[in-house]
């Protein structure tokens, strides 16, 4: 049933088009009418011996908050996550398949999959079909080749490692504070203590973003989520 | 306007005590200029078995002959009639499957049921079903209808009072639509038989 | 192409033949009427040339919520169905089924929210037959099939759905769906055009461990506050409680609010509106005596049957 694939048959928006619509970053702008968006602010950071994820909860369609404590970081394998911007229906679909392509990896090599791989397969997914996507990735997360990695992969679908990576419509208030804090070689408590000052921030300025904080951390001994809810963030409006 | 209203029509479905009527102007048009004053909107599909449809009048053609090819296919494969639940699920997977380019068409399905009890129902274009225990209606008057239904409507009819209230509806209707008009028909189902009435109209 | 010369819909889709898909050859078509209709109508000077001439389709325009208590999952529906801004069906049902433990709500176009729960439904019971005839499905399973059509269909199948079930492996589960193929799970949601009005009760009254009362209390006037404060809205409740324990209470038109058959009774009617046999003038009248017998053709028990000698 319903084997008529239909992209052959819908109108794609000019690049013109699209900036004509007005929105807050790369990553909505391009959204259809009625689509869901992760207005977001998600971050990744690597430090000594793992990698920390992090995003806020909000999921928003226009002005209205569809869901107030999604997550965000989703699981791709055992020791690798992925932080999602964009389309929820986009990005929920990628990391379907990337999770499917990983879980076939692993088994077929019968050892544990590299970060730089997932990264890979999501890059490929992205910039493959570029023109009907709108999904801005963070992978990140620990393997025993790296010992912890993180690769942003944007709109277009590049595929950058780097030691921390920001993105989402939040991402542009808080540039400048993680530029001036990051430091090499952070313990845990150190990136976790600077994801959460950060996130809080972009949530503060940011109305696509906000909600709770959820963060996760990936190291060899295993993955741990945690969760900031909203009246205990690190920096908010006065008086919540 | 809407390709729905190029032709214009008016049809009518209401039940009755064991009975069932269905009703229909005859006016074809082309936007304001009238073509036709016999044409046909309403489909005998069996002797217990009726369907109008309103819209654009090739698609009414077209859906009037792939339904009774389906229906002739449909008794020489199970050697039984089709009921008007089953002709419902038909008629509304045939509108859904051209989901994307559909037919301009709603129809209004009116029959007997296996018990002999009144099935009503109609679907929009692209074949979502809602039945009705009283009546349904579709066309270019489309608010006229359901005011005067609304109006008129009794609860278990006889066969002549169903008749009654469905001419005056449709005639009260049809008088403050441009589309449609042109006298009408009224077909009254029942276990014996149908009973078909060409009404006389306003012919402006 | 036709139905007649195209040689593939003669074989398959007009004979009733299972092709499934959907079916484009209408498209260029009705992209053409479109033009010509638009070009001639703004040519004679109507003042309504600029709207579109596409037909609209049967919206739910539909308060549907969900929500989890601790021993299962209460879904709610209001049952008003609006084609622009007629109300096309006082009570239609918009909680749909798809496996004996999981049912659906369904907001956006009608035929589309009708068809896609069909057609997961069915999916899901030959999955059931073919992996041990198990009496249940696992909602997730449900949820995934559902958002891989709508991701595939990129929004053009305008449902939004809230699905709520009990599995033995998670338990009470609710998911929200949206049309382009997204999807959450969540302790308690709303959707459709009312989703604001009942996510406002939701979000003053919900708590982690309400009873099966309260939690039915709860839906209810969340689907009350769509009803009485959306327009999109009307006419009645019906809920559906999906319990742990694989029991399910399906309440259709739970509460009627808007009857009208009280306030019809209260009118007087006119004497005007009590027509008459033999009122309206006829030009013709003809009867066809029916063929057919009231038990719809030859039964078996009308038919002597001989039993065969082996």
């Amino acid at each position: 049933m319903f084997s008529q694939p239909l992209a052959h048959h819908q109108h794609h928006q000019s690049l013109a088009e699209a900036d004509a619509y007005h929105g807050k970053s790369a990553e909505t702008r391009h959204l259809k009418p009625g689509e869901l968006s992760t207005g977001t602010t998600i971050m990744a950071v690597q430090f000594n011996g793992g990698v920390v994820l992090c995003a806020d909860s909000r999921v928003s369609t226009g002005s209205y908050v569809a869901n107030r404590a999604s997550d965000k970081i989703a699981q791709l394998h055992d020791h690798i996550w992925c932080c999602r911007s964009g389309s929820a229906a986009d990005t929920q679909a990628l990391t379907d398949y990337v999770k499917h392509y990983l879980s076939q990896l692993a088994i077929e090599t019968g050892r544990l999959p590299e970060v730089k791989v997932a990264a890979h397969l999501m890059r490929r997914l992205c910039y493959q079909n570029k023109d009907y996507l709108m999904a801005g990735v963070i992978v990140g997360g620990w393997d025993p080749v790296s010992n912890g990695a993180v690769y942003n992969i944007p709109l277009g679908g590049a595929c950058i490692p780097m030691p921390f990576a920001l993105g989402g419509s939040g991402s542009t208030f808080i540039y400048g504070l993680v530029d001036a804090e990051y430091k090499e070689n952070m313990t845990k408590d150190e990136a976790l203590a600077l994801v959460r000052k950060a996130v809080s921030h972009a949530m503060a300025r940011d109305g696509s973003s906000g909600g709770i904080i959820r963060t996760l951390v990936a190291t060899e001994e295993g993955n741990v989520k945690e969760f900031i809810s909203g009246n205990k963030l690190p920096y908010g409006p006065a008086g919540w | 306007m809407s390709i729905l209203a190029y032709n214009g029509a008016a049809i009518i479905g209401m039940s009755g005590k064991d009975c069932v009527g269905i009703a229909s102007d005859n006016r074809l048009g082309i936007q304001y200029e009238t073509v036709a004053m016999d044409f046909k909107k309403v489909f005998k599909m069996n002797d217990r078995l009726f369907v109008g449809l309103a819209g654009l009048a090739t698609d009414v053609q077209t859906l009037d002959q792939l339904l009774r090819f389906r229906m002739n296919l449909y008794e020489l494969r199970e050697e039984r009639t089709m009921s008007p639940q089953v002709f419902t699920n038909l008629l509304s997977n045939m509108l859904y499957e051209k989901r994307f380019g559909p037919y301009f068409c709603e129809p209004v399905i009116a029959g007997l049921d296996e018990k002999g009890q009144p099935h009503l129902s109609t679907m929009d274009l692209i074949g979502a079903i809602s039945s009705a225990k009283d009546f349904v209606v579709a066309g270019t008057c489309e608010g006229n209808l359901y005011g005067m239904c609304e109006t008129l409507y009794k609860p278990d009819m006889d066969q002549e009072t169903l008749f009654e209230t469905l001419a005056q509806a449709l005639l009260a209707s049809v008088d403050r639509d441009a589309l449609s008009g042109w006298g009408g028909v009224v077909h009254i189902i029942t276990k014996d038989g149908v009973i078909s009435r060409e009404l006389k109209g306003r012919q402006d | 192409m036709s139905e007649l010369t195209s040689n593939n819909n003669l074989s398959s889709s007009s004979t009733g033949g299972a092709a499934g898909g959907f079916n484009f050859d209408h498209v260029h078509r009705n992209a053409l009427l479109q033009h010509q209709l638009a070009t001639t109508s703004a040519a004679s000077n109507n003042s309504s040339s600029n709207s579109s001439i596409l037909p609209l389709a049967t919206k739910t325009g539909t308060t549907i919520v969900g929500l989890v208590y601790a021993n299962g999952i209460v879904l709610g529906a209001d049952t008003r169905a609006t084609n622009d801004t007629t109300v096309a069906d006082k009570n239609c049902d918009k909680i749909h089924y798809i496996a004996p433990n999981i049912y659906c709500c369904g907001a956006g176009t009608a035929a589309d929210t009708e068809k896609t729960t069909e057609l997961i439904a069915s999916q899901m019971e030959l999955l059931r037959l073919n992996t041990g005839g198990a009496d249940h499905s696992r909602v997730v399973t449900a949820c995934t099939l559902l958002k891989r059509l709508l991701f595939r269909y990129q929004g053009h199948i305008s449902a939004a759905l809230v699905l709520g079930g009990c599995d033995p492996i998670d338990g009470p589960a609710l998911y929200q769906i949206y049309p382009h193929g997204s999807t959450s799970k969540l302790p308690y949601t709303t959707m459709g055009s009312g989703s604001l009005a009942a996510m406002a009760i939701f979000e003053a009254d919900y708590r982690d461990d309400l009873s099966e009362d309260e939690a039915v209390g709860l839906v209810r006037r969340a689907i009350l506050a769509g009803i009485f404060n959306d327009l999109g809205s009307g006419s009645n409740v019906d809920t559906c409680i999906i319990r742990t324990d694989g029991s399910v209470s399906m309440g259709r038109n739970d509460i009627m609010p808007n009857e009208v058959g009280p306030l019809r009774a209260q009118v007087k009617r006119s004497e005007v509106m009590n027509i008459g046999k033999g009122t309206t003038p006829i030009l013709k009248s003809s009867f066809v005596k029916s063929k057919m017998m009231m038990s719809g053709g030859v039964s078996l028990a009308d038919v002597t049957v001989t039993a065969m000698e082996t």
